[in-house]
């Protein structure tokens, strides 16, 4: 059981998410990264599924009355626990009855994840219990955790067995890793030269829908688009010029020309993105971008 | 930009494109209910979701799969009933039309030259057909409006449409199921619960589905 005292920015209920689900109009959803929520449930005991919490820049400051094991992977956030002692990243803790967890605020990066031991009880809505904010539904009633909510959790999976682990660390390199999107045509060659060229900045308008960027303008034939089948990681570019990279929780299917598209291996990053961060994209091709994709979800055991 | 095999069959290829590695956009103009349906029955390895859209199907693999073998020949295996039309549920569905529920009635009717009675007499003379749902949950891309009922989509987006409002943008008409922005011109509302996450068929109408407005 969770109370809390003080909600952050957004905290969201997250598991692995609902797909299979997109010809109802439903993306598949569940954490921005799988492999950090993934890592955190392993060091609560959890199966890889259960839902844990998804904190972005600014977190909440909950009370454990009854105790508790965590876990927190991602973005390391300033974080105390009730005797002032700073939270570590990638470790199981476990919490005294009545002791409390401030996660105050993000330093490099955006996003973290925090599992619970037994997973948040939320109900499944259509097969997870993710939170989907753009219909209100999913995770705690359809809507960021506020302060006064109490949370369950379930029933453990396995032993808990302390330890320190985290997911594959993103590789150091620069860039976002993209493969040619479906109406590259549409681009004329100084479109492509700036997109491919040039920084891109995320905007404050950005969500788990899309990120919105900002820079040298992509021009683009203006050609009646029907509404095509799109992703996380499509790279839409709008009339005016400026991209849209679509999100975990966006639209199933778009009307604007895609450019590019994030490979998968790299959602990750988009995680960590915040705005004002500068983003540049780099191409890969298909078969590296599987190849990059099908390496197992390994966790690191730490020492 | 998928490799190609030579001695494969490459018959309707052409309109094959990748999204992301994952996610295959494969144009199928009037087959695209069919082919959905017919994809929908095999029990495909390695697909994770297939999203029929306007004129094309997305085929969604899992992390790290190329395309099967098996899959690329049901994109190309000959359907049986091409247009896929005649399969789905019927629905009549009430509508109030004009008024504060469709703010925009009077304006499309002008523009098209015709009395707010003959725009809605005409918008619920026809059948329309589900092509398929996107933008939001449960929302139904209706195909099947008249040419003289057709309007491109409002210059600046409205901040909140109301849940059940019934819309014309470009060739279609469609409803939105939850509250949210909307760039569509709102002619109408409806009472039926479109989307519910709790219901055991969550979307109302599905694609294939034939819908017909009633003036209530």
């Amino acid at each position: 059981m969770i109370e809390v005292l003080q909600a952050g920015l957004c905290d969201l209920v997250m598991d692995l998410g609902r797909p299979g689900r997109a010809a109802l109009g439903v993306p598949a959803g569940g954490a921005a990264d799988r492999a950090a929520l993934a890592a955190a449930n392993r060091l609560v005991g959890n199966d890889p599924s259960a839902a844990g919490l998804e904190i972005i820049l600014s977190g909440p400051r909950l009370r454990f009355p009854s105790g508790g094991v965590v876990a927190l992977t991602g973005a390391r956030f300033d974080a105390v626990r009730s005797s002032g002692v700073p939270v570590a990243w990638n470790e199981t803790l476990v919490l005294a009855a009545g002791e409390a967890l401030t996660v105050g605020r993000v330093g490099t990066g955006c996003r973290c994840w925090m599992a619970l031991r037994g997973g948040l009880a939320s109900p499944l809505v259509m097969g997870s219990r993710s939170t989907f904010l753009p219909a209100g539904f999913g995770g705690h009633r359809g809507r960021p955790l506020q302060a006064g909510d109490r949370q369950r959790c379930g029933a453990p999976a396995a032993e808990v067995k302390l330890g320190r682990a985290m997911p594959p660390a993103s590789e150091a390199e620069e860039g976002l890793r993209v493969v040619a999107g479906p109406q590259i045509g549409q681009f004329d060659d100084r479109g492509l030269a700036r997109f491919f060229g040039t920084d891109y900045r995320v905007q404050p308008a950005s969500d788990r829908r899309g990120l919105r960027l900002a820079g040298a303008r992509i021009g683009h034939r203006r050609v009646e688009l029907p509404s095509q089948g799109v992703l996380p990681g499509a790279v839409q570019v709008p009339p005016d010029g400026q991209p849209i990279i679509l999100g975990w929780d966006g639209p199933v299917t778009g009307g604007y020309p895609v450019i590019a598209g994030v490979i998968a291996a790299d959602l990750p990053k988009l995680a960590q993105l915040k705005p004002g961060d500068a983003v540049r994209f780099v191409t890969v091709e298909i078969e590296m971008a599987r190849a990059l994709a099908a390496a197992p979800l390994e966790i690191r055991e730490l020492g | 930009m998928g490799k190609q095999t030579i001695g494969q069959p490459v018959a309707g290829q052409a309109g094959w494109r990748w999204v992301t590695e994952r996610g295959l956009r494969v144009a199928t103009g009037e087959t695209t209910l069919a082919r959905y349906r017919l994809l929908v029955s095999r029990a495909l390895p390695d697909v994770e979701d297939i999203v029929p859209a306007d004129d094309s199907l997305l085929l969604v693999l899992k992390r790290g799969a190329a395309l099967p073998p098996s899959v690329r020949a049901a994109l190309i295996e000959p359907l049986d009933e091409p247009s896929g039309a005649a399969s789905g549920t019927r629905h009549e569905i009430a509508v109030d039309y004009g008024g504060a529920a469709g703010p925009d009635l009077n304006a499309l009717a002008r523009q098209a030259g015709m009395s707010e009675a003959t725009y809605i007499e005409r918008h619920a003379a026809t059948e329309y057909t589900v092509a398929f749902l996107g933008f939001q949950p449960g929302f139904p891309y209706l195909r099947g409006l008249p040419d003289t009922l057709q309007a491109a989509r409002r210059a600046s987006p409205r901040q909140r449409v109301p849940a059940g409002s019934v819309a014309i943008g470009g060739r279609y008409t469609g409803i939105y199921p939850a509250d949210g922005p909307g760039g569509w011109h709102l002619v109408g509302r409806v009472h039926a619960a479109l989307f519910d996450p709790q219901r055991q068929r969550p979307a109302l109408l599905m694609p294939g589905d034939r819908v017909r407005f009633v003036p209530s």
